[in-house]
């Protein structure tokens, strides 16, 4: 049984998706129970997974291997690494949040359940392949299903444009849901068309004969190639991971999505983007990577800076969260370009600090928006007075995001930083700290105009606090998101597992290119 | 081995085609029609699994036609195509034209005995000629929704177009393909396909060789020849377009890797230029025509012109790797794109009409087609986990692999372009409301026929290996049977 632990993860979402297929669309709690279920399986075998991956061992562990395409090389192979422990626990915890906080949705529910779990199906995949193309085949399959999640139960229009350019956001209807699902989907397949391109190159470049991400990372792969491929695979993965200026889908996809959707796209999905680019562009195309990195940073400290300010000026709740994530994503990609141990461990503790305190924040968004039905907000004020949970896990999620000490923002925010300034590229960590200051601002302006100061107006009077399974998501990720915080070797040590094998070959092939 | 035991497969359905006439011919007219259908999908069936149990391979006829896996993986794939077709038919072909369905079948088999005569054709003369018994059956069948309209007392001139055009630009690349032989068989004199390979093309010879290529281009539909493909499938019975989008295109990109390939792979530089140019011409043409469309049946046919362009890009990687991937392409197509129009076909009947509109609240309505309508659509537009993203990605590497970069990554490019003409369907079906349509009803052998496209799709997406491994072999079969 513990031997194919891997595969029960990733299956265990897809089977729920089959059998929620095969329940009538009436039976409502049977559809919630199944999925719930295939997601405590998932979560439950990502706990095991992490808490016996022996990290004095290291390298791969777990793995099952099955031929696909033998003739080509390609092989269901699946295995765990430093990495793919702490991201496959993230990934558990927010879709298990997802499903509770989707327990009310009222509308073509059974679709619904289908498709968020064959998504993240393919987020456990991406996490565990060890094979390029399974891994480029997950990576799609997470992609997909959010155009119609996305199209079918999202949100429009919820706070009209204002500004200089309302009147060309009509024209092109911005804030429609469904210009949101086709921007999103367009957006990230283009960018998978480039991976698809670096991928064939990779494959051809190391004798066309395997794919699998061990063999790829060993073969030599010319200077020139690696030049040119490793910018498709920063900007392909990169475009999921909200690189600017590819990060457009972002908000606008964020907002409009429902609220499991959201939480899963900023909590998980982005982060796979991110993954990919370390994992894939830097551990297999070094030279490259050593050569772009100037780039990939000064990018990066620009997406810290651009999201933070993006959010600042923002009047609609989603949109400052969405924003917030982009902002903080660039801290993940500053992470990887220090090509540190510092900042690679903050970088993938980023991921999985930021995809529970973004999970966190888009659950009570949700909530909120339930409640008030809108999302604007100069309209709010005073929402602690009838909903001070909601209130005090908003607050909490807001200190992790300016990175307060105690909380899992911190710690990957000072491992980030220090990663830059250990890197010698000082200029790097002064944006950063910079946009971290601005997130203070921003995210406590918004606490207190939206759930402090005097009572609520007249019209939020009759506000309820979350009840029954609507506590589920704040709670499980509140103490997540402290937990990590106040203990992060729980993850780090496993993190540090996997950044200490890449990072080491990375350096030697990659710096002599320095 | 005899001559006849090796020809035995195209033999069968020339014989299948005999007793469908007498069928015919022997009961009377009403119950003529769904019984002479029947009998074709028993027929077909029949042949199918019996290519599993009838193992010859040798050429016969002095080396004209050969069986070979290569033969008999595209034989497969007609007689595939031929069943599902019949099965989606039956029962709109007895409704619609009662007192003609036993000559409809009569010519679905003639163009399907022609079509697996053409898979093992290694003679040019005789590939040509196969490729007139395919073709000219359906320039008839196209004409056949002429009557639809008669008992309303309405004439819609279009399937008369579909039809005429259909006629008039295949007589012209007949013509066309004819003058190209001559030329070529005049100055190599030659018509084995093996012999070819060793001759030296002369410029007369390479015009002969460009103008058998353009002939071709014409029948699969590529750019510039696409003209009449858009009109046509609009005019004539779905059911019959699911046909002839696919097992007619499947046969013209397999006599071309049969010509160009086998037969004049060596003197590649002469006319792979022109290939590839109708390769690029057909992604980005197919890619951008799609996108405005709003007739389910042209977003189609656009999207049809463009498969074809990734289709000829196997072809010009020239070679085992390209032949195979090529053939996993076709079979990847012919299966995603047959469902496709067998789901517009059912919908239509429902009352919907043939508009990307009448598809609106399709997941409410019938959530068993919306979905499979949605596997087809995603395998189309090349995403895993359905069979169309390996065929994409096979050509894409065959032709990388065989240095053909530039137009892979246009290729690559216009795919995820076309992902959004491909994503209005899908809108069209799940995020629209019914407003006043009904759930079609969709009869049994018509859900059969969509059934087995949707297993296909799924099983070779979820499962490649046992394919790409089946269609290595034909490559190799075709390939090295001309080294020996």
């Amino acid at each position: 049984m513990t031997a194919h632990l891997l595969s029960i993860i990733v299956a265990a979402p897809a089977l729920a998706a089959l059998v929620v297929l095969l329940l009538p669309s009436s039976a409502r709690l049977a559809i919630r129970v199944a999925s719930l279920a295939g997601a405590l399986v998932s979560l439950a075998g990502s706990v095991v997974a992490l808490a016996s991956y022996d990290r004095h061992a290291g390298g791969l562990q777990r793995v099952e291997d099955v031929a696909l395409v033998p003739s080509m090389g390609i092989h269901l192979r699946l295995a765990l690494d430093g990495w793919g422990g702490p991201l496959l626990l993230l990934t558990g915890i927010i879709i298990v949040a997802g499903v509770a906080a989707s327990w009310t949705l009222a509308s073509r529910d059974k679709e619904y359940f289908v498709l968020l779990l064959v998504l993240v199906a393919g987020v456990f995949g991406v996490f565990v392949s060890q094979d390029l193309m399974v891994f480029f085949l997950f990576y799609e399959v997470a992609v997909l299903p959010m155009y119609l999640l996305i199209g079918i139960w999202g949100a429009s229009h919820a706070v009209p444009a204002k500004g200089p350019f309302a009147r060309a956001w009509r024209v092109f209807s911005v804030g429609d849901k469904q210009y949101a699902a086709m921007k999103l989907t367009l957006m990230l397949l283009v960018g998978s068309a480039a991976i698809l391109v670096a991928i064939f190159a990779m494959y051809i470049g190391a004798g066309a004969r395997s794919f699998d991400l061990a063999d790829l990372a060993a073969a030599h792969f010319d200077r020139r190639m690696q030049l040119w491929a490793f910018p498709l695979v920063w900007l392909g993965f990169g475009t999921l991971a909200g690189v600017f200026p590819f990060h457009t889908w972002s908000p606008d996809g964020h907002a409009s999505a429902p609220t499991a959707v959201s939480m899963l796209h900023a909590g998980v999905l982005m982060k796979l983007g991110a993954f990919g680019v370390m994992r894939i562009g830097m551990v297999l195309l070094p030279e490259g990577a050593t050569a772009w990195m100037p780039v990939v940073g000064g990018v990066a400290a620009l997406n810290v800076l651009y999201g933070a300010f993006c959010a600042m000026s923002q009047s609609d709740l989603k949109y400052i969260i969405a924003y917030s994530s982009v902002s903080h994503m660039g801290v993940v990609m500053l992470g990887a370009a220090t090509l540190t141990p510092e900042g690679w461990n903050g970088a993938v503790f980023q991921m999985v600090a930021h995809g529970i305190m973004t999970g966190l924040f888009f659950s009570l968004v949700g909530l909120v928006y339930e409640r008030a039905h809108t999302r604007s907000v100069p309209l709010m004020g005073g929402f602690a007075h009838v909903m001070p949970g909601v209130a005090a896990f908003f607050t909490l999620a807001c200190l992790s995001s300016l990175g307060l000490p105690g909380t899992a923002g911190f710690v990957s925010e000072f491992l980030v930083f220090l990663g830059a300034w250990h890197s010698g590229h000082y200029a790097w960590a002064i944006p950063g700290v910079v946009g971290a200051f601005i997130t203070a601002i921003y995210v406590l302006r918004g606490t207190r105009a939206i759930f402090w100061g005097p009572g609520p107006s007249e019209r939020f009077h009759a506000l309820t606090d979350a009840r029954g399974t609507e506590w589920v998501a704040p709670i499980m990720l509140g103490v997540c998101l402290v937990l990590f915080g106040l203990w992060p070797r729980v993850i780090l040590d496993s993190i540090d597992t996997g950044t200490t094998a890449w990072l080491a070959r990375l350096l030697a092939v990659g710096g002599n290119a320095l | 081995m005899s001559d006849l035991l090796i020809l035995w497969l195209p033999l069968a359905v020339g014989a299948l085609t005999v007793l469908a006439l007498l069928v015919d011919a022997l009961s009377p007219p009403p119950a003529s029609g769904r019984a002479v259908g029947w009998l074709v999908v028993a027929g077909l069936t029949a042949t199918l699994g019996a290519t599993f149990f009838v193992d010859v391979a040798g050429p016969a006829a002095h080396g004209a036609y050969e069986a070979s896996a290569w033969t008999l993986a595209l034989q497969r794939l007609f007689l595939a195509a031929g069943v599902i077709a019949a099965l989606g038919g039956v029962d709109h072909v007895a409704a619609r034209a009662p007192k003609r369905a036993g000559e409809y079948w009569l010519l679905l088999l003639a163009s399907i005995t022609g079509m697996t005569l053409l898979a093992g054709a290694r003679d040019l003369i005789l590939l040509v000629v196969a490729f007139e018994l395919m073709g000219i059956p359906l320039y008839v069948l196209a004409a056949f929704a002429k009557t639809d309209g008669d008992r309303a007392g309405v004439r819609d001139r279009r399937p008369s177009e579909a039809a005429l055009k259909l006629y008039l630009v295949g007589a012209t690349s007949t013509a066309v393909t004819l003058f190209g032989l001559a030329l070529l068989t005049g100055m190599t004199c030659a018509t084995r396909l093996d012999a070819l390979t060793a001759t030296p093309l002369q410029p007369l010879a390479t015009l002969g060789a460009l103008l058998m290529l353009a002939g071709f281009g014409y029948k699969v539909g590529v750019v510039p020849f696409h003209m009449w493909v858009p009109d046509t499938y609009q005019g004539a019975w779905t059911p019959f377009v699911a046909f002839l989008s696919v097992a007619p295109k499947a046969a013209g990109v397999a006599a071309l890797t049969q010509v160009f390939v086998l037969g004049l792979g060596a003197q590649h530089d002469r006319w792979l230029p022109a290939l590839m140019m109708l390769a690029f011409l057909s992604m980005a043409v197919g890619n951008l025509l799609a996108l405005p469309q709003t007739d389910a049946r042209r977003l189609l046919a656009y999207s049809g012109v463009a498969q074809m362009g990734y289709a000829l890009l196997g072809v010009a990687a020239i070679g085992e790797q390209g032949a195979a991937m090529t053939l996993f392409f076709l079979t990847s197509y012919v299966f995603t794109n047959m469902g496709a129009f067998l789901v517009v076909h059912a919908v239509a009947e429902g009352g919907g009409g043939h508009d990307l509109d009448g598809l609106r609240g399709l997941a409410g309505r019938a959530p068993g087609l919306a979905a499979a309508l949605l596997c087809f659509i995603l395998s189309l537009a090349g995403i895993p986990f359905a069979v169309g993203f390996w065929a994409k990605l096979y050509v894409f590497l065959a032709a990388w692999q065989a240095g053909l970069g530039g137009l892979v990554i246009a290729g690559v490019a216009l795919a995820a372009l076309g992902i959004f003409y491909y994503l209005q369907v899908l809108r069209a079906a799940y995020m629209t409301d019914a407003r006043g349509l009904a759930a079609p009803v969709v009869g049994a052998p018509l859900k059969l026929a969509i059934g087995l496209c949707l297993a296909a799709v799924l099983g070779f997406g979820l499962w490649p290996g046992p394919l790409v491994e089946g269609t290595a072999r034909a490559a190799h079969a075709l390939l090295t049977a001309a080294a020996r």
